[in-house]
C-alpha cells in the first residue's frame, strides 16, 4: 500500500515494536496531525463541493432562459466550476495518496471539451488598434466590445444614425499593457489583498489607477489614434470627443452599467490621457468589488473603448421598447432631459416621460412634462458644464410629437432586429437629427401577483412610504441604514436597507450584503437601478423624504412591487415574493453556448455508488466528478478512521435508537474524556460536542418518531452490513442511511445522504456570539420535479419561519443563521434535528399542492404525526 | 538531527524564497533554496532531498518543465507546486506529472509545513 494508510500501518508496526507509553503518545499526536491534515483537505473538498453545486443551480436557473446573461457570465461561471472541480479532485487524491488519478484525465477531457466550445467564440483577432464603425458589426464584439459592435450593427444593418467615431480595440489595450509590462505587476499587487475589505480595496484601487495613468502611451498607439481621428474629422480643431468603455464580454446586456469612467469633451491632443483614464477605471474600487463578487479573473480582462464625436445635444435620454417591470404595459417608454444625457440616467433630475403605443400610427399614449431647471452642456473649453434651461423652455416638452414618433419607430426597429426588448440611449443633435447612442437588451420582469400593485396597504403595519417608483422588484426586510456620504458604506450592516437622498452606482460595493435600497431621488432607468436589478436588490425611489420618515436602525419591510415601505417585518409580503419572467434568452447565441457547455457540467450520470460505472473514467461532467469526489471523500475519511479504530481500539459509532447509522470523527474534545480507547461504541452521554448534542436532542425527540417504524436492533444487522461495505477494494453498497458526524467541542459537520438527496448541517456553537452559525443545505435528487419542488418549498417555509435566511435554487435549499448566543443556536440545531427525521416522511406525503403548506404548518405547530392529519385533510377535500 | 526533512525551495522571487528557507530552518527542517529550475536540477544532482517546493511561474524553465525533469531524475522526491494564480491547466499538468500537492500563494507557513510533513510521510511510506 503506497498510501497514507500504508504509513499508518508502518507507524503502528514500529510503535508495536517499541511498545512504550511514550510511543503511544507519539502515535496519538501523529494520528492527530494526520487527521488535521486530512480534515483540512476534506473541508476544502466540501467547501468546493457546495460552491460547485451553487454554480450548477445557477446555470440551471439561467437555462430556463429567463435571466439575461452574456458570454462573460459563461466564462466566469465555467472557470469557477472548473476550479472547484479541480480542487475536489486534487483534495481527494492528496488525501487518498493518489488513489484516483484517473479523475485528472476525466477532468482534463471535460476541460478540453469546454475550452473547444468557448474558443469557438473567444477569438481575439482585432485587425488594428483603431477601427471605424463602417467596418464593424455585432460579430466583432470580441475585439470591439459590445457597445462598439452594437453601434456598428445599428449603423450598418438597421440604417439608423449613430454618432461618428471609431472603436479603440482590445488590441490597443494589450499594446498598452504589454508595452508597459503592467499585467503581472497589477495581479501581484492584487493577490495581496482581500477584496472584501473596504479600506484596502480603496487603497489598491487608487494605487493601480495612478500606476496606469503614469505609464507612457506606446508611440505606435498614439499614432494610430490620431490617424483614426484625421480620417473622420480631418484637422477640425472644434471636434470634441467622448470616450466610453466598451468592455469585452459586456455583450450589450450584462450591464457593467456605469462601472467605468466616461470622458466627455476630449480634444484630439488630449486623447492619450483620456484613453488611459478610461482603461484605468477597470480598477476603480467599485469595479474591483463588482468583479470579485462576480468572480471575474484579472487574467481575462481587456477593454475596448468607443471614441465618439460629441454632439452638443439639444435633448437626450433613454428609451425602453416596453415597460421594464409591468408586463401588461406594451408601450414604448421614453425619458428625455434637456442637454446632454448623463442627467437622464444619473438621477440628477426628473426627466420628461412619454409613452407611445406600438400601433401603426405610433399613437402617443401619454406625455408627462417635467419642469427642468438645469441641463448639462458641452463646454467649448473642453469638458461639460451645468447651465440653466432658458425659462421659456423649462415647461416645454424636450421632443416634438413628430420626434417622439420617429424615436419610437427607431425603438420598434431595434426591438424587431434584435428580437427582444431594448434599453436604448438617444440624443437629438442641434440640427434636429435623432441619433442612437446605445441599444441593449432590456431585462423584463413580471410580478406574479400583479393585483398587489392595486391592493390596499397591509393592515396592522405602519405605512412609512407609498407610491414609490420601482427600480428593482422584490420584497425585503432589514434594519434601516442611512447613507449620507460614501464613507458611510464602510460600516454597512449585513442585510441592512440602504436609505439615501440620491441614487448612486457607487452603492454597488454593498449590494451583496444589502437587502433593499430606498432613495429619494433617482431614476428607474438609472445606473444604480440597473445594478440593483442585476444583483436582485429590491430598490425604490421615493417621492417622499425617506431619510426623515425612516428611523436609522428600525426594522422595515420594503415592498418593491407595490412601491411601499412598512415599519416592521411583514411575513405575508416576504413570502409572496416570487416572480416569473419572459424566457427571451432562449435561442440567442449566448444561450446556445451555455446549453452546449452545460452538457459537460450539469448532468449527473453517476447516480448509483454501487454500480461498476461509479468510477473515475465514467465521470463525463463536472457534476459527476463532484459526486464521485464527495462520495469517496467520506469513504477516505472513514477508511482512515476505521483503520485507526482497529489500530488503537477506537470505534466511533454512536449507539442510539435512530433510523440511521451515525459514525463519528472527533477532531478534538468532541467526546468525553471517559471514552476509553478500546470502546466500540459511544453512548449519548459521552458526546461532548455542544452542537452535536443539540442535533441529537432534536433527532431523538419522541414526538417526531411517532409515525415511523422503529428500527430493530440497529447495532446488529446494519452495522455488519456497513462494516462489509467498507472492506477495501469493495465499492460500498447502500443497505441503509449512513450519516457522518465530524465533531469538536464547539463544531459539528453532520452529513447524510439518503438515496439521491443529501443534507448537511454545519455549525459552530460556542461562547463567542460572532463566531456562531448554523448552515443547513438540503438538495433533492431523483424524485419527479413536482414533488422535489414541493419538498424543497415545505422545508424552506419552515426554515424561513424559524428565522433562517433561506435561498432556494431549483431543488436546493440553503439556509443560514448566524451571530446568535449559544442557547439560541442550540434551539435552532434541535429544530433541524427534528426536521431531518420529519422530512424522511415528506416524500411520500407530497401528493398535493396543499400538502406543502400543510406539512410546514404541522411541523411548526409541533404536530409531527402526519398520518392521522392527512386522513383528516383528505376527508375535507 | 540526522532525520530532519530535507527541503529544496525553488522560486525566482528572492524575498519569498529566502524567507521560506529561513522559516523552515527555524522549525528544524533542513531547507535550502534555488533561484531557477535549472539551478534546482543542478543541486538535485549533488544532493538528496525529501521534498521540493516548486514555483509554477519562473522564467526560462517553468515549474511544470522542472517537475518533468525532476520526476525523471529523482522520482522519489515529493514535489509541492506553488502558484500565484489559479489555473486548472497548470494544476492538472502538475498533478498528472506526479506532484504531491498544488497550493496557492501566499500559503500560511503552518499550512506549508503540514503539507511538507505529509509529503515526507508519503515518501517515507513508499521508501
Amino acid at each position: 500500500m503506497t498510501t497514507i494508510l500504508g504509513n499508518i500501518k508502518g507507524i503502528y508496526q514500529t510503535l508495536r515494536r517499541r511498545r512504550g507509553g511514550q510511543a503511544q503518545q507519539d502515535s496519538q499526536s501523529e494520528m492527530n496531525q494526520l487527521f488535521r491534515f486530512r480534515y483540512a483537505l476534506f473541508k476544502e473538498l466540501l467547501s468546493s463541493n457546495s460552491q460547485l453545486l451553487t454554480i450548477l443551480s445557477d446555470i440551471d436557473e439561467k437555462l430556463k432562459g429567463e435571466q439575461v446573461f452574456g458570454f462573460s457570465y459563461i466564462k466566469n461561471q465555467v472557470n469557477k466550476a472548473l476550479q472547484h472541480a479541480f480542487q475536489m479532485v486534487k483534495s481527494l487524491n492528496v488525501m487518498s495518496g493518489s488513489k484516483y488519478r484517473g479523475l485528472y484525465a476525466s477532468l482534463e477531457q471535460i476541460n478540453n471539451t469546454i475550452k473547444e466550445i468557448t474558443n469557438e467564440h473567444i477569438i481575439d483577432n482585432a485587425p488594428a488598434n483603431a477601427v471605424g464603425y463602417q467596418h464593424i458589426s455585432l460579430q466583432d464584439a470580441d475585439w470591439a466590445g459590445g457597445k462598439n459592435a452594437n453601434l456598428g450593427e445599428i449603423l450598418n444593418k438597421i440604417n439608423i444614425p449613430v454618432p461618428r467615431g471609431f472603436a479603440i480595440t482590445t488590441k490597443a489595450f494589450h499594446t498598452f499593457f504589454d508595452y508597459n509590462d503592467l499585467k503581472d505587476e497589477i495581479i501581484n499587487q492584487k493577490n495581496l489583498i482581500y477584496v472584501n475589505e473596504f479600506e484596502q480595496l480603496t487603497k489598491l484601487s487608487e494605487e493601480t489607477i495612478k500606476l496606469i495613468r503614469n505609464k507612457p502611451m506606446p508611440p505606435e498607439l498614439t499614432q494610430d489614434l490620431q490617424d483614426a481621428c484625421r480620417a473622420i474629422w480631418g484637422d477640425n480643431p472644434n471636434v470634441l470627443l467622448a470616450l466610453r468603455s466598451s468592455a469585452v464580454g459586456e455583450d450589450g446586456d450584462l450591464s457593467y452599467a456605469g462601472q467605468y469612467l466616461t470622458m466627455l469633451g476630449v480634444r484630439f491632443p488630449e486623447l492619450d490621457e483620456a484613453y488611459k483614464a478610461v482603461i484605468a477605471s477597470l480598477y476603480s474600487a467599485r469595479s474591483l468589488s463588482y468583479r470579485s463578487s462576480k468572480g471575474v479573473l484579472d487574467e481575462h480582462l481587456a477593454m475596448a473603448v468607443a471614441c465618439l464625436e460629441m454632439v452638443d445635444s439639444k435633448a437626450s435620454g433613454v428609451l425602453y421598447t416596453r415597460h421594464p417591470y409591468n408586463i401588461i404595459d406594451e408601450n414604448i417608454l421614453i425619458n428625455a432631459v434637456w442637454g446632454l444625457g448623463p442627467y437622464a440616467v444619473d438621477g440628477m433630475l426628473i426627466p420628461d416621460s412619454y409613452a407611445v403605443a406600438k400601433d401603426d400610427a405610433l399613437t402617443i399614449a401619454n406625455k408627462t412634462i417635467s419642469l427642468q431647471a438645469v441641463q448639462l452642456k458641452l463646454n467649448p473649453q473642453g469638458g461639460v458644464e451645468e447651465l440653466p434651461v432658458p425659462e421659456n423652455e423649462q415647461a416645454l416638452p424636450c421632443l416634438s410629437d413628430e420626434q417622439i414618433r420617429r424615436l419610437a419607430a427607431y425603438g420598434a426597429a431595434l426591438e424587431q432586429h434584435y428580437g427582444c426588448p431594448q434599453d436604448v440611449e438617444w440624443a437629438l443633435t442641434p440640427e434636429d437629427e435623432l441619433l442612437i447612442l446605445q441599444s441593449r437588451p432590456l431585462k423584463i420582469e413580471n410580478p406574479k401577483n400583479f393585483c398587489l400593485l392595486e391592493a390596499a396597504p397591509i393592515a396592522g403595519y405602519e405605512l412609512l412610504l407609498s407610491e414609490c417608483d420601482i427600480a428593482a422588484q422584490g420584497v425585503a426586510c432589514g434594519p434601516a441604514f442611512h447613507v449620507h456620504q460614501l464613507a458611510d458604506l464602510a460600516d454597512f450592516p449585513e442585510d441592512g436597507v440602504l436609505i439615501a437622498h440620491h441614487s448612486s452606482p457607487e452603492y454597488v460595493t454593498v449590494m451583496r450584503s444589502c437587502s433593499a435600497i430606498v432613495v429619494e431621488a433617482g431614476s428607474v432607468s438609472g445606473h444604480m437601478a440597473a445594478l440593483a436589478r442585476e444583483f436582485g436588490v429590491p430598490t425604490l425611489i421615493s417621492p417622499e423624504p425617506a431619510m426623515t420618515r425612516i428611523k436609522p436602525g428600525s426594522i422595515i419591510t420594503v415592498d418593491a412591487y407595490a412601491g411601499r415601505v412598512y415599519e416592521g417585518e411583514i411575513q405575508e409580503l416576504l413570502k409572496a415574493d416570487s416572480k416569473t419572467k419572459d424566457a427571451h434568452m432562449t435561442g440567442t447565441p449566448v444561450y446556445e453556448q451555455l446549453r452546449l457547455i452545460a452538457k459537460h457540467i450539469v448532468p449527473l450520470n453517476l447516480t448509483n455508488p454501487a454500480a461498476p460505472e461509479f468510477a473515475p473514467e465514467y465521470c463525463t461532467t463536472l457534476h459527476d466528478l463532484a459526486r464521485f469526489c464527495h462520495e469517496l471523500s467520506y469513504k477516505e475519511m472513514f477508511q482512515i478512521s476505521d483503520l485507526a479504530s482497529k489500530l488503537h481500539g477506537w470505534s466511533l459509532k454512536l449507539d442510539a435508537s435512530l433510523p440511521m447509522d451515525i459514525h463519528l470523527i472527533d477532531l478534538g474534545a468532541g467526546l468525553s474524556e471517559k471514552v476509553q480507547p478500546d470502546w466500540q461504541t459511544v453512548q449519548l452521554q459521552h458526546i461532548n460536542s455542544a452542537p452535536f448534542r443539540a442535533l441529537l436532542d432534536g433527532m431523538l425527540n419522541e414526538d417526531v418518531h411517532g409515525n415511523e417504524p422503529r428500527p430493530v436492533n440497529l447495532g446488529g444487522l446494519l452495522s455488519v452490513m456497513v462494516q462489509q461495505s467498507f472492506t477495501p477494494g469493495h465499492v460500498g453498497e447502500r443497505f441503509g442511511d449512513r450519516s457522518y458526524a465530524i465533531i469538536a467541542d464547539k463544531y459539528l459537520n453532520f452529513s447524510s445522504r439518503v438515496g439521491y438527496h443529501y443534507s448537511v448541517v454545519d455549525a459552530y456553537c460556542g461562547d463567542t456570539v460572532n463566531k456562531n452559525y448554523v448552515t443547513f443545505s438540503f438538495k433533492g435528487g431523483a424524485a419527479d420535479s413536482v414533488r422535489k419542488n414541493r419538498r424543497v418549498r415545505a422545508i424552506s417555509i419552515i426554515l424561513e419561519r424559524e428565522g433562517f435566511k433561506v435561498s432556494v435554487k431549483v431543488d436546493k435549499v440553503d439556509a443560514r443563521i448566524q451571530k446568535y448566543p449559544k442557547s439560541y443556536i442550540e434551539l435552532k440545531i434541535d429544530m433541524i434535528g427534528r426536521l431531518l427525521i420529519f422530512t424522511r416522511q415528506l416524500d411520500m406525503l407530497m401528493t398535493t399542492e396543499q400538502s406543502v403548506q400543510w406539512a410546514a404548518e404541522n411541523f411548526l405547530a409541533g404536530n409531527y404525526k402526519l398520518h392521522a392529519t392527512e386522513e383528516a385533510m383528505e376527508s375535507q377535500t | 538531527m540526522d532525520n530532519a526533512i530535507r527541503v529544496l525551495i525553488v522560486d525566482d522571487e528572492d524575498d519569498f524564497r529566502e524567507t521560506i528557507v529561513k522559516r523552515l530552518n527555524a522549525r528544524k527542517l533542513q531547507a535550502e533554496g534555488a533561484n531557477s529550475g535549472i539551478k534546482a536540477l543542478e543541486v538535485l544532482k549533488q544532493k538528496e532531498f525529501d521534498v521540493m517546493v516548486l514555483d509554477v511561474k519562473m522564467p526560462e524553465m517553468d515549474g511544470i518543465e522542472t517537475l518533468r525533469h525532476v520526476k525523471k531524475m529523482s522520482p522519489e522526491v515529493e514535489v509541492i507546486m506553488l502558484t500565484g494564480h489559479a489555473s486548472v491547466e497548470f494544476g492538472l499538468k502538475g498533478m498528472q506529472l506526479g506532484a504531491f500537492d498544488y497550493i496557492m500563494k501566499p500559503a500560511p507557513i503552518n499550512e506549508l509545513l503540514d503539507t511538507i510533513g505529509q509529503a515526507y510521510n508519503k515518501k517515507r511510506g513508499t521508501a
